[in-house]
């Protein structure tokens, strides 16, 4: 099979990309430190850190920061490499949109070179801005990188209807999330229909007439489907409010972490 | 147990007169259905692939209501209004249970654990029943390993016992299976006939619809046949219906088999139920 066919690109491409990106749940089953945390504790304290990384200015205090989640990630049984690879991917994007005009700011120069009679120089404080500026970039999309990839979703949708997020939101951010691995279920089956029907070669623009007829037919489907989806519920009792299971529990080890974390908020506070 | 709260009437939980249905108004489902169910009763709906089954279940179910004719449920009449009553909706959701034919909208829940509990947690049951009836059923239906996965990820057959499952859970007098059996393998399919039948013998009604002929004669005392018409063309017996061949081959339920023997070939009629019980 060619890999450079468009279906083959475009929708099973996409569907690895999703399945991988959005449902990789395994690092969340594995038994790290993170993953033993209550979701409740886990995410308050992610949120200190990352509020802290947004407001210090000091080079230190976000570099510890930043190590404290390579720490944190260490011992949640990520391996270092997947986990810089996933959070670096962002930083080229900020750096040369943001960080590298920063650079040559106003200040003292430390650099300075002529192009076409125009001056340019690198300054000290445009320099450290750019460094603070990356630095505090990576350490924020990494503390959230690794909330989310320690965290099963649902967990997470669970904590937002403790946050008093309304629960008809939550419901539907869950059942998108279901039915978008549903479709893409369905994708891949009609997908490989098609193509045991047609034979191996699919063209091109037999290719794109059958992408386009795809996300049409998707549509009809979620649509009969939402209202069978809406049967059941009600089969079950629905009605308009859904009520939640949930067994989260906060132990001892939870609140010595949240206690430890509050600490080392204040004393970088306080730096 | 009684369920109607009155005890006239023969103990009758649904009855149809005359019942009408079209999809939209125009793609006729049902066309003058008349039945009676009595309470304890075990029912089932045979008939080929778009005579109606599963629309005449979810009638009953109160999921959708007839165009024209009477649907009564203990001797009241369901309408849309009727379900707008929060009480009566929850007395009736407690007592009639529906496992439809696709799982794939019965399981809507992020976990086969939420799924599960989704139904009793609706209806108001205390947590540590619900606790309760749910490690029962993880003990029948051998589902343990299956509690924290996505209903999503599951195959077919394990989708349908969690399917079934939540709806056990809320344990209903009223039993409603469409298709319980589609797609399973012999001994799953045998392990959720036996679960049926204890169920029937506890005194629940067990209401089903199925083109297995194998486990009609297991799971009914009364064998209602949808026919093309989408109305009743025939209601007996098991026995009665399953011996004939003339009724289930004019209505899609047995196949001509032609079996080659080597340079013989020979045709017969092969109705399924021969092959186990
Ligand atoms: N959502 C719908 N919209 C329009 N027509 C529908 C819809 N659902 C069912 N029908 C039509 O209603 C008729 C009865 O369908 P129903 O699903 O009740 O049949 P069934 O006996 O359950 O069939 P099967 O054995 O295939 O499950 C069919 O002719 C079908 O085409
Ligand atoms: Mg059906």
């Amino acid at each position: 099979m060619k890999s450079n066919n468009f279906i083959e690109r475009s929708i099973v491409g996409g569907l690895t990309f999703l399945k991988d990106s959005i449902f990789a749940e395994e690092v969340a089953q594995r038994g790290g430190f993170l993953q033993s945390l209550d979701v409740r504790v886990k995410i308050i304290s992610f949120l200190l850190f990352i509020l802290q990384a947004l407001f210090t200015g000091s080079i230190p205090a976000l570099l510890f920061l930043y190590a404290l989640c390579l720490f944190l990630g260490l011992i949640s049984r990520i391996e270092l490499v997947f986990f810089l690879k996933r959070t670096w991917f962002f930083i080229p994007l900020f750096s040369l949109g943001i960080a590298f005009p920063a650079i040559f700011g106003p200040g003292e120069p430390l650099l300075s070179w002529q192009i076409l009679g125009a001056k340019f120089s690198i300054t000290h404080q445009g320099l450290q801005g750019a460094v603070v500026f990356v630095i505090r970039v990576i350490t924020c999309v990494s503390f959230v990188v690794l909330l989310n990839i320690t965290t099963r979703h649902f967990d997470l949708l669970k904590v937002l209807r403790i946050f008093k997020i309304p629960a008809i939101f939550i419901m539907i951010l869950g059942m998108c999330y279901r039915y978008i691995y549903l479709f893409a279920g369905i994708i891949q089956n009609t997908y490989l229909a098609i193509k045991s029907r047609v034979g191996r070669g699919v063209q091109y623009q037999q290719g794109q007439g059958m992408v386009a007829w795809n996300i049409a037919s998707l549509w009809d489907r979620s649509v009969g489907l939402n209202e069978e989806v809406y049967k059941a519920m009600l089969s079950r009792g629905y009605q308009g409010e859904a009520l939640a299971w949930n067994d989260f529990k906060i132990r001892t080890k939870d609140w010595l972490w949240l206690f430890a974390v509050i600490l080392l908020w204040i004393i970088l506070f306080l730096n | 147990m009684v369920i109607c709260g009155n005890t006239i009437m023969d103990n009758i939980i649904f009855e149809l007169k005359d019942v009408y249905f079209s999809y939209l108004g125009k793609f006729p489902a049902l066309c003058g259905i008349d039945i009676r169910i009595n309470q304890g009763q075990k029912v089932s709906i045979i008939g080929a692939n778009g005579t109606g089954k599963s629309t005449f279940l979810q009638i009953l179910d109160g999921l959708i209501f007839a165009d024209r004719g009477v649907l009564s449920f203990c001797g009241q009449q369901l309408n849309e209004e009727i379900f707008n009553d929060a009480k009566f909706s929850r007395e009736f959701r407690s007592k009639v249970g529906f496992i439809f034919q696709n799982s794939d909208v019965q399981l809507f829940c992020p976990t086969v654990k939420e799924d599960i509990v989704f139904g009793p947690l609706q209806l108001g049951l205390a947590k540590g029943q619900i606790q309760k009836r749910l490690e029962k059923l993880i003990a029948t239906l051998n589902i343990e390993e299956l509690l924290d996965r996505s209903p999503q990820q599951l195959s077919i057959g394990e989708k349908r016992k969690v399917a079934i499952a939540s709806t056990l859970i809320i344990d209903p007098q009223i039993l409603i299976l469409d298709e319980p059996t589609a797609g399973l393998d012999p001994l799953t399919t045998r392990n959720i006939i036996d679960l049926l039948i204890a169920e029937n013998n506890s005194g629940k009604t067990i209401i089903t619809a199925t083109h297995d002929l194998h486990i009609v004669e297991e799971i009914s005392d009364i064998v209602y046949v949808f026919g093309r018409g989408k109305s009743i063309v025939k209601s007996g017996l098991a026995n009665n219906i399953l011996n004939d061949p003339a009724l289930l081959k004019e209505n899609n339920l047995v196949h001509i088999h032609s079996h080659q023997h080597q340079d013989k070939v020979h045709v017969h009629p092969h109705v399924h139920l021969e092959h186990h019980v």
